[in-house]
């Protein structure tokens, strides 16, 4: 029996690209490296226009707080840092940097040298940081924060290659090509957590890649190879560690707090590069998909590639654009600017034509079906909260569990009267906090 | 690859792009989808209908659904509303009115009632979505006015006029409903496949138990409606009349003549189970088929008419919103197993 949870629904799956191999992308003439790529403080950038600078320098750093530093992914010249806004209206900062297709790797790129099993909590945690590795499922969370918030607090740990978005097939090509990556690197983290297991997290539409993972851990004890019931939104780690566990996080607390972590499958990877190879993450595997572009591709994408260099290598667009989707379908953001660049958290950039997009859908009245209630992961009533969210009752829609709303679209996805549940349960969300704020 | 030479061919991106919230696809279910489904479940019990009442009981159904979908335009006309016939919800309700009443009607019946349902008690509160008490219920009962149009029914397979506005009362070879003698502590001289298939006499809608439930099992199939409703509701009637029978030999004969009778399971597949006027939640469901069916067999053994199923999803529709209430789901994260 496969691993599920109650709730969730069956997404139309449009992975399209899960035979393709993953393909190394050129580094385009010019990068665009966000100085803000993760939860936590903005870099403060370490080079100024003019400087030059080598693939794997660091180029941005946090001074305290959290907060994780960026590399340069290519070689070359800074010739601007520009800010610009983000699709949700704050700042962010691009180092702007010309490539001299020379590819020179920085001195500071050496492999951590030392065997794993004699190094130190401290010394992993201080390689994953100076790595400048985020959780590269979208969550962007530092990696080196969440081990130290881990320590002697969980005896769980789960390696997300669960991949429930539809069109992503990032993790799943990664599986079939260095499953061993994954392994190791899921080693490293362990070490530093003093854990003796970790469940690997499949879901079942992947039987190949369990297959893969199946061979690389060949009947070790250290790990076990949990098939999950293809569902979204499995990947969600609340959803992940019930279905393994049965434990349930409460609202506003993290997987720590009932003894689990959750690391996403190239995030171990990444940690497993910075120690063979001393790489910091300056490059990852991006789906390129969606109904627009002519050949959808899995590639390996130098950070701060933009987007329409993405489309480009794919073969251009076979249909006009209307959103270009940084992340999956159903939780990604859409973006404003074509060029905008890959980050870390950038699993896949999607090209959605016009008939693909719900938006032209005028909403209807609530017939109250009930499918949104069926579909809530969080076991809520989304209907309830849009309405009270529409008539701006912040007290009512956080009686019916808005701050639970992990907004993954289930809801939404199901309406049969286009209600937009999601950015209703947003604002009912801001409202309350507001309301908060206030007393 | 496309042409890529043709530089005037190849497509760019907009310059600005369009930004909206996440989720950016759907399923594509649409309301008039669920809507149209409702009918097609609809139709083998129609179709029953016109082979044991003739065509006069299209005629009726045709009238209803003309009616229900005029009076819904005309109130959104004169209410400034948009108009929304297109999502077919008054097709539904206008089939349905026609399945409640007797091939014998004259046609202002019909008409009358479709009004009434669908300016008084749909339009008014706010149309789709916003009603309190299913539309079709509340216009039967309305209906009740005329109790000597609205009681009279007919043997099957006597010939009715098709076209003509009203029923010559001595066109009618009058039957009492199977209701009538278990009222008084009879069984009914129909057999029981009679019950069954339909073959007995009726509203036009409701005689075949048998074609509304392959209805209702093509609306579980399409995931339409869940089962917790009607097996709630038939499951409790069938208990209680088991457990209580009024007359016959043996209890499961009474048993399965009273599932078989009046609008059960009509009103259990088809209008107990309208979204807007039942409860969310599965929980919710099964506490309304139960009530449902409590009314139901009280209403039939002590009320003044023989028939209840329209009294009691009347009486429950009022508490959906408290059903609702009380069977709000156990928040995820709200209770921690095996926490640290």
């Amino acid at each position: 029996m496969a691993y599920t949870f109650r709730g969730g629904t069956h997404v139309r799956e449009y992975k399209y690209t899960s035979k393709c191999p993953i393909e190394k992308m050129a580094a385009p003439d010019t990068v665009y490296i966000p100085l803000s790529q993760h939860i936590g403080a903005m870099c403060t950038p370490l080079v100024k226009v003019g400087d030059s600078v080598l693939r794997g320098q660091k180029i941005g750093d946090v001074e305290g707080g959290l907060g994780c530093p960026v590399h340069s992914s290519v070689s070359g010249k800074v010739t601007e840092i520009r800010e610009v806004p983000t699709p949700t209206g704050q700042k962010n900062k691009y180092v702007v940097i010309e490539n001299d297709h020379l590819d020179t790797v920085s001195p500071d790129v050496r492999p951590f040298g030392k065997a794993i099993q004699d190094t130190t909590t401290e010394e992993i945690i201080e390689v994953i940081r100076r790595a400048g590795i985020s959780g590269m499922g979208g969550a962007t969370f530092p990696t080196y924060a969440k081990i130290s918030s881990a320590i002697d607090k969980v005896d769980c740990m789960i390696i997300n290659c669960a991949e429930c978005e539809p069109f992503i097939t990032a993790n799943h090509r990664l599986l079939l090509e260095q499953p061993e990556a994954v392994v190791n690197g899921a080693k490293i983290l362990m070490k530093a957590l003093k854990l003796r297991l970790a469940h690997l997290a499949v879901e079942d539409n992947k039987f190949d890649a369990i297959l893969a993972l199946d061979d690389v851990v060949d009947g070790s004890p250290l790990f076990k190879v949990s098939v999950m019931k293809t569902k979204y939104p499995q990947g969600d780690e609340r959803q992940l560690i019930y279905a393994i566990t049965g434990r349930e996080i409460p609202q506003g607390k993290l997987p720590a707090d009932v003894g689990c972590v959750v690391f996403n499958a190239e995030t171990c990877a990444a940690v497993y590069k910075a120690f063979s190879l001393g790489m910091p993450l300056i490059e990852r595997i991006v789906t390129a998909s969606g109904d627009c572009l002519d050949t959808p591709k899995n590639l390996l994408v130098p950070i701060g590639t933009p987007y329409s260099a993405i489309a480009d290598f794919c073969g251009g667009y076979i249909e006009e654009p209307e959103k270009i989707i940084n992340g999956g379908p159903m939780m990604g953001m859409a973006q404003w600017d074509v060029d905008a660049p890959v980050t870390k958290g950038t699993s896949a950039v999607l090209f959605l034509s016009k008939k693909m997009n719900s938006r032209y859908e005028q909403p209807e009245s609530c017939i109250r079906c009930g499918r949104c209630v069926r579909a809530c992961p969080m076991h809520l009533m989304p209907n309830y909260i849009a309405a009270y969210a529409r008539k701006h009752d912040p007290e009512n829609a956080e009686s019916y569990g808005a701050l639970s709303c992990v907004e993954c679209g289930s809801c939404a996805y199901n309406c049969p009267a286009h209600i937009p549940i999601v950015q209703y349960i947003k604002v009912a969300k801001s409202e309350i906090r507001d309301a908060k704020a206030k007393k | 690859m496309k042409n890529d030479q043709n530089v005037s061919t190849r497509i760019v991106a907009p310059s600005l792009l369009t930004v909206s919230p996440s989720p950016h696809i759907k399923k594509g279910i649409t309301t008039r989808g669920i809507m149209i489904d409702v009918v097609i479940a609809l139709l083998p019990a129609l179709v029953w209908s016109i082979y044991v009442f003739g065509f006069r009981s299209l005629s009726v159904v045709l009238v209803s659904v003309a009616s229900c979908v005029i009076f819904e335009v005309l109130f959104e006309l004169i209410a400034r509303k948009p108009i929304t016939v297109l999502d077919f919800s008054a097709v539904v309700s206008g089939v349905l009115l026609g399945f409640n009443m007797p091939a014998t009607v004259p046609l202002w019946i019909p008409i009358v009632g479709g009004a009434f349902a669908m300016i008084v008690v749909k339009g008014l509160f706010g149309g789709l979505g916003k009603n309190i008490v299913n539309p079709i219920l509340a216009a039967r009962v309305f209906l009740f006015s005329w109790t000597d149009i609205i009681n009279t029914f007919s043997e099957p397979f006597s010939s009715l006029p098709i076209f003509s506005f009203s029923v010559d009362s001595a066109d009618i070879v009058a039957s009492a409903t199977p209701l009538s003698p278990m009222k008084e502590g009879m069984l009914p001289d129909n057999s029981l496949v009679d019950m069954v298939l339909g073959t007995k006499s009726g509203c036009l809608g409701e005689v075949s138990g048998l074609l509304i439930a392959v209805g209702g099992i093509y609306l579980l199939a399409r995931r339409v409606i869940t089962w917790h409703i009607p097996v709630a509701y038939i499951g409790t009637v069938m208990l209680i009349t088991f457990l209580f029978p009024m007359a016959g030999e043996d209890a499961v004969q009474f048993m399965l003549y009273q599932t078989f009778s009046g609008g059960l399971i009509l009103g259990a597949v088809f209008m107990a189970t309208d979204y807007v006027t039942s409860p969310i939640t599965e929980m919710g469901k099964l506490i309304f088929g139960v009530g449902c069916g409590l009314l139901t067999v009280f209403i039939r053994y002590f009320g003044g008419y023989p028939e209840g199923v329209s009294f009691a999803i009347l009486i429950m529709n009022l508490l959906v919103g408290y059903i609702d209430k009380f069977t709000k789901p156990k928040r995820f994260g709200g209770v921690t197993k095996d926490a640290k």
